[in-house]
């Protein structure tokens, strides 16, 4: 007890006299001076934190398909045994950081499949005019609408078919310049991008000499009353890559008129560029309605693209097998009506996709014949065209949370020459998803 | 012991349950430094006739006012524009209902620096010199002396809503400067020898000169006063709003009734806004 008592008093003293010295210390202080000097130095700490930013978003969801293993563009396919499951859509974390007239860019995606990185770029701004910037490093590809729009924003839990096949994970490597005037000026509505890519997507080492360059214009109006808001956009894709093969296909009909692929297998074909290019346009309009905002988006695409027998799909790696060339179109629309003011949104999108616009129906697997030194083949699954109804409501709980349901019918073309595709394919997915936005 | 603690516990329950019920407001306002002036008097007389309300008002423009409403760090944002369909948009995606109030009118002044002889301007020759395409005062009927222009940043609601009303939608000259605040263009102009700017009339001080503008091609010149724009003779008049969100309704209603009630109105009035009635 003693022993605690000279501790106590011991403990007591030392405070009184460190406060005394304190005490000493601040009345030597001028208080208005103290905090004029920290109020400063937190305003320089806090003007340093708001150059950077942190946003991020979570998609959780419960998907069911109408059998198991389907193949499906509704976030990726199912496994064999597999007609349900929970999955960690995208869950994304992006950094700002922004100082003046450059920005960096971070962004990582971590879900159970693995961990990726999205986005990562500088931009920088020219001084002089500040109406053009330079843009390096992993960015979206400046094509059309769809690509570039945010899928926390996104009303459709997914993009359309012909957006995730020819422009896989949306982003590419290269150097993009934009040029658009200040708010300022009266023609900041006109807005022009174009840039130099590596063409294989973001998650892959280019394989090629080959550069694809990709050019888009677009102008967003707004009437003089708010009420009406526009966009419609133009965008270019001219690129190739490396055939890894001397085997060329294309489409040609055989001595009989059957359409199959023709094979041209000229030894200078090897180490050549196939072609891939694109045409697209895009239009947007938003109207203020006394039943709700109501949002119409439409994007139309076609051209040439270059894939294997099995795919259509832009490659990501240097392909070994023949290459075959189509000629594709393909197309979504978007009907948005937010229900009054209320916090529900129903979604209507219908989108297509033909990879093969010079084949349909039962055309389509039908057997060639190979005559006076023409090598033919048949055409396949990987040139059946695809249409998707997606039908969806949501209700955003609040600015951070929204619950998505939607219900994705997918139709496929019938050939009665095409084992499997006789009839249309029990594909639809009915997707719930949660998405947590920050 | 066990009684006193019940007591205890009673009592603050009781404090807790009287804090939450008394129906004291905390109300943030953000955004048009157009409006700020009128929301700061309509906050401070609201505040005086219910003490247990807190109103804190701040400027920033319009579209910081509406950024912040955006992200829920105001309850009220003030515009001197109605919210854009982008805006729109994104509260939308936010989940974020809201309702839009005008709460007064407010007439924009041209004023020029005290010394400057000139005192009647064309909606013409306001949109020349705000383009850069005039740029000496004798053009317009003055001395020969270099036009300094200023205008407000490209946030603010009165800078759009000056180019689309009197510059007919054209670009601001390249040579105009671009001031942060409202009062920092009456300070300029009161200092600047051959400048010229504008400013909501509230702002009206006589270290500068207002001047009189002709919408019809110099027939008439009509002056920035309330009477005539509530007289909708002046033409350069518009609407100031509040933005606050339709959850809110409950909390927000008292002051709007308040701002919208004859005293309110007389409030905007005093202050050298347009009352709406």
């Amino acid at each position: 007890m003693k022993k605690r008592n000279y501790t106590t008093v011991f403990l007591t003293a030392a405070i009184l006299i460190m406060s005394c010295r304190i005490f000493a210390q601040d009345s030597m202080i001028n208080p208005d001076d103290t905090l004029t000097t920290t109020v400063v130095k937190l305003r320089e700490e806090v003007d340093i934190l708001k150059r950077i930013k942190f946003s991020g978003y979570i998609q959780p969801q419960l998907q069911f398909s109408d059998s198991c293993g389907i193949a499906t563009y509704a976030g990726g396919n199912f496994n064999a045994n597999t007609d349900k499951r929970f999955m960690m859509r995208r869950a994304r974390i992006k950094a700002t950081y922004e100082q003046g007239l450059s920005q960096y860019v971070f962004q990582i995606d971590a879900t159970e499949k693995g961990f990726s990185i999205k986005d990562l770029y500088a931009k920088f701004t020219e001084p002089w005019t500040k109406s053009a910037s330079l843009t390096i490093g992993c960015m979206n590809r400046p094509f059309g609408y769809e690509i570039g729009y945010s899928s926390s924003q996104r009303e459709s839990p997914e993009r359309g078919r012909m957006s995730q096949i020819i422009f896989p994970g949306e982003r590419d490597l290269g150097a993009m310049i934009t040029f658009q005037l200040p708010k300022t000026s009266k023609f900041n509505f006109i807005k022009a991008e174009a840039g130099v890519y590596n063409g294989t997507g973001s998650g892959a080492v280019d394989f090629d000499y080959w550069k694809d360059v990709i050019a888009r214009v677009r102008i967003d109006k707004a009437t003089k009353s708010e009420k009406i808001s526009y966009g419609i956009g133009f965008s270019y894709y001219n690129g190739g890559y490396r055939q890894g093969k001397k085997n060329v296909f294309s489409i040609a009909n055989d001595s009989v008129g059957t359409i199959g692929y023709i094979l041209n297998n000229d030894t200078t074909n090897y180490g050549k560029i196939t072609k891939r290019e694109y045409f697209g346009g895009d239009i947007q309009l938003n109207i203020d309605l006394p039943i709700g905002l109501t949002s119409l988006r439409g994007e139309y695409i076609q051209g040439n693209q270059p894939g294997t027998s099995s795919s259509t799909a832009s490659p990501t790696s240097q392909p070994i097998s023949d290459n075959y060339r189509r000629k594709f179109n393909g197309a979504y629309f978007y009907f948005i009506q937010n229900i009054i003011d209320s916090r529900f949104q129903l979604i209507a999108k219908y989108d297509w996709y033909d990879p093969n616009t010079e084949v349909d129906g039962d055309n389509i697997g039908k057997s060639v014949v190979s005559t006076g030194g023409s090598t033919f083949s048949k055409t396949g699954k990987q040139d059946i065209k695809y249409s998707t109804l997606g039908l969806g409501i949501a209700f955003r709980v609040d600015a951070n949370v929204k619950i998505t349901a939607y219900y994705d019918m997918v139709k496929n073309e019938t050939s009665k020459n095409l084992s499997g595709f006789s009839q249309d394919i029990k594909d639809n997915v009915y997707t719930i998803r949660v998405q947590y936005k920050f | 012991m066990k009684r006193i603690n019940l007591v205890t516990l009673i009592a603050i329950i009781a404090t807790v349950t009287v804090a939450f019920t008394t129906g004291d407001t905390n109300i943030k306002i953000k955004g048009s430094d157009t409006v700020l002036p009128l929301s700061q008097k309509f906050a401070e007389v609201y505040m005086k006739k219910n003490p247990g309300s807190k109103i804190t008002v701040v400027g920033g423009g319009s579209g910081v006012g509406f950024a912040s409403f955006l992200d829920g760090t105001t309850d009220i944002a003030m515009a001197s524009r109605k919210v854009k369909m982008s805006e729109k948009m994104k509260l939308q995606d936010a989940g974020k209902s809201y309702k839009e109030v005008i709460i007064a009118y407010d007439a924009l002044s041209v004023i020029v620096n005290p010394k400057n002889k000139v005192s009647q301007l064309t909606r013409e020759q306001l949109e020349g010199i705000f383009t850069g395409k005039i740029t000496n005062w004798k053009d317009v009927g003055g001395a020969d002396q270099k036009i300094i222009a200023y205008c407000r940043e490209s946030s603010s609601g009165t800078y759009e809503f000056f180019k689309e009303h009197v510059m007919n939608n054209k670009n601001y000259g390249s040579t105009l400067l671009n001031m942060p605040a409202t009062g920092a263009i009456v300070q300029s102009v009161s200092q600047t020898d051959g400048a010229i700017g504008y400013i909501g009339i509230a702002y009206l001080e006589k270290s500068v000169k207002d001047i009189k503008v002709s919408y019809d091609k110099g027939k008439t010149y009509v002056e920035a006063t309330v009477a005539n724009a509530k007289a909708k003779t002046y033409p350069i008049t518009r609407p100031l709003y509040y933005y606050y969100l339709a959850k809110d309704e409950n909390k927000i209603k008292p002051f709007i009734t308040f701002i919208l009630s004859n005293e309110g109105q007389k409030l905007a009035g005093d202050l050298g806004y347009v009352p709406l009635k």
